[in-house]
């Protein structure tokens, strides 16, 4: 049961509940029965599926597979500013993306 | 990444061939590469011939591909004990050893990398070398005819279900030990450490952890006991190369909060300000032991028959163990014949190695606190080299018996080297949805109750 909880709580959506809403109206609170009865219901749903399923398991073969790197060159250039930006991230970031490719150029 | 076809290594360069105990097969083209070991016999699987020293490839250094022959010492027919003579082998799990059954001899192949030198320097790999275990397979090549060294009968095997058989007039066993171009013999295999029962008892907890809101079917039926051991067959790859990667990053310059109004109330919102920045990382990469299946039956990537992703979390296999492939090891054991080639997987590992390059170079970009965006990537790969390899894997299957032949395939799966295990039990979708309703409606009035309180607050 340990495990269920881990995995409920590892759930997108139970953290998108706990958030609520950051308006401060307190005409809001009316929201949040409708909000929380359905969040609730989807992360219960997907997190006991994704327990018994295990659909997104996988070797993580990126990272734990013996690798040496070497002869590091790093060329980081400052091209502009982008300022006024409502999101911590910025758009499209990829880093963590490793399984997505992009596009492929030659190297010699 | 592009491997040039590859011959069977004892397919004849000019006219028509003949498979064992089957028709000519048509004229192969392209034409071998220069230098494999030369062609042999005809009507039957006898063992390729063997080369003085194992060690030194057989495939040119031209053109930047050469074969190295893994062909085991080990002959078709008889495999008898060194000690005794008998031909009752058999791979021990708990004496981690081929055993005689008369004389209770316990011996091993030897590791597969070193006897062949697999495991020379990654960095001086230059062009693709291949394991003679690797070359293309012949779908049409489904039947062997070894003759027994006992009693001189001929004996016809099925080398996609049998590795041996008995002699049905001396009732010796008679092995297929040579690398015949149909898959079912790889470079070297790894042979199962955990018992049967060790298995049987992981896949226990593993379901017992999971038996709330399995289906009902399932439950009912569910027999650890049928677990079965598998030898499944991979690719193992070593990569030299360098990578490039290029994209766009920002850094966080400052971050402020702005306090407006919106109808009658007042908003606080957070804005950041981000410096942004063109990031270019080239470096040289050395991958180890790349593991890539090569059955299609068993692609990680084609879950729509079974739950394939199953068998590939269960890895890592240390591969650099694998001993001298002997058909002994898999005397009660099944094992998948290899149906893809290295023309076929070469594109993935390609894919595969960029993998590696982007997580690899994660930790050169932490200063980027906004992210990096890459928008380029490429490896050139200046050298590679493929060893096929079974690998040991406990596995109970389980198909819902109600829904006939187009059930989807759960399996339970154990790493027959390390224990890891992970399955997939189907689940009872009304027993979910009647809890979710609970919870959720549970959370609904809970919800309703803090809203309203906030409301009149």
């Amino acid at each position: 049961m340990n495990d269920l909880l881990l995995a409920l709580t590892g759930d997108p959506g139970v953290t998108t509940l706990l958030a609520g809403n950051s308006s401060g109206d307190g005409s809001a609170g009316i929201l949040f029965p409708f909000l929380a009865g359905p969040a609730v219901f989807i992360a219960v749903y997907l997190g006991i599926y994704r327990f018994y399923r295990n659909t997104d398991k996988r070797h993580e073969f990126e990272r734990k597979t013996e690798v040496s790197v070497g002869n590091l060159r790093s060329a980081d250039r400052r091209v502009g500013s982008n300022n006024r930006q409502r999101s911590r991230r910025m758009n499209g970031s990829n880093e963590d993306d490793h399984l997505v490719r992009v596009q492929r150029i030659q190297v010699r | 990444m592009s491997v040039p076809p590859q011959q069977p290594p004892w397919q004849q360069p000019s006219g028509p061939t003949q498979g064992p105990g089957g028709p000519p097969a048509p004229q192969r083209q392209p034409t071998p590469p220069q230098g494999e070991r030369s062609p042999a016999p005809p009507q039957q699987a006898a063992p390729p011939q063997q080369p003085a020293d194992p060690q030194v490839p057989t495939g040119p250094p031209a053109g930047g591909d050469r074969v190295v022959d893994t062909s085991s010492s080990v002959g078709d027919g008889l495999h008898k004990c060194p000690r005794c003579g008998s031909a009752e082998i058999r791979y021990s799990i708990p004496a981690r050893a081929l055993e005689c059954a008369y004389c209770r001899h316990h011996w091993n192949e030897e590791v597969a990398e070193q006897k062949f030198g697999l495991d020379s320097s990654i960095a001086e790999l230059q062009g693709h070398t291949l394991a003679s275990g690797t070359a293309d397979v012949r779908e049409d090549l489904t039947t062997v005819t070894l003759k027994c060294q006992g009693c001189g009968a001929e004996v016809v095997i099925n080398i996609a279900e049998q590795m041996q058989s008995r002699c049905h007039w001396c009732r010796q066993t008679l092995s297929v030990n040579s690398q015949i171009p149909g898959g079912a013999v790889p470079d070297a295999v790894l042979p199962f450490l955990l018992t049967r029962e060790e298995a049987v008892e992981r896949i226990s907890a593993f379901v017992d952890k999971r038996r709330s809101f399995a289906s009902p079917r399932f439950k009912r039926e569910f027999v650890p006991e049928n677990v079965m051991g598998v030898y499944i067959p991979y690719m193992v790859v070593d990569g030299n190369m360098h990578a490039e990667l290029r994209g766009t990053g920002e850094v966080t310059t400052r971050s402020y909060t702005v306090r407006r109004k919106v109808g009658d109330n007042y908003v606080t919102e957070q804005y950041y300000d981000a410096d942004v920045y063109q990031v270019q990382r080239g470096f040289d990469l050395l991958v180890n032991d790349l593991a890539v299946e090569s059955a299609r039956r068993f692609q990680a990537e084609d879950a729509s028959q079974a739950t394939n992703n199953v068998l590939n979390a269960v890895q890592p296999y240390d591969t650099a163990n694998a001993v001298v492939y002997n058909s002994s090891y898999l005397t009660g054991f099944t094992s998948e014949r290899r149906d893809l080639n290295v023309r076929d997987l070469d594109q993935d590992v390609e894919e595969d190695f960029l993998a590696i390059a982007r997580s690899k170079v994660q930790p050169t970009v932490a200063n980027f606190d906004r992210g990096v965006r890459w928008e380029q990537e490429g490896v050139a790969v200046r050298g590679t080299r493929w060893v096929s390899v079974y690998v040991p894997v406990w596995l109970y299957s389980y198909a819902d018996s109600a829904k006939g032949d187009g059930s989807l395939i759960h399996y339970i799966a154990v790493n027959g080297r390390n224990g890891n295990t992970m399955g997939s039990v189907p689940v009872s979708h009304p027993l979910i949805f009647a809890l979710s309703c609970v919870l959720g409606t549970l959370a609904a009035v809970i919800g309703g109750a803090i809203g309203l309180a906030w409301f009149l607050s």
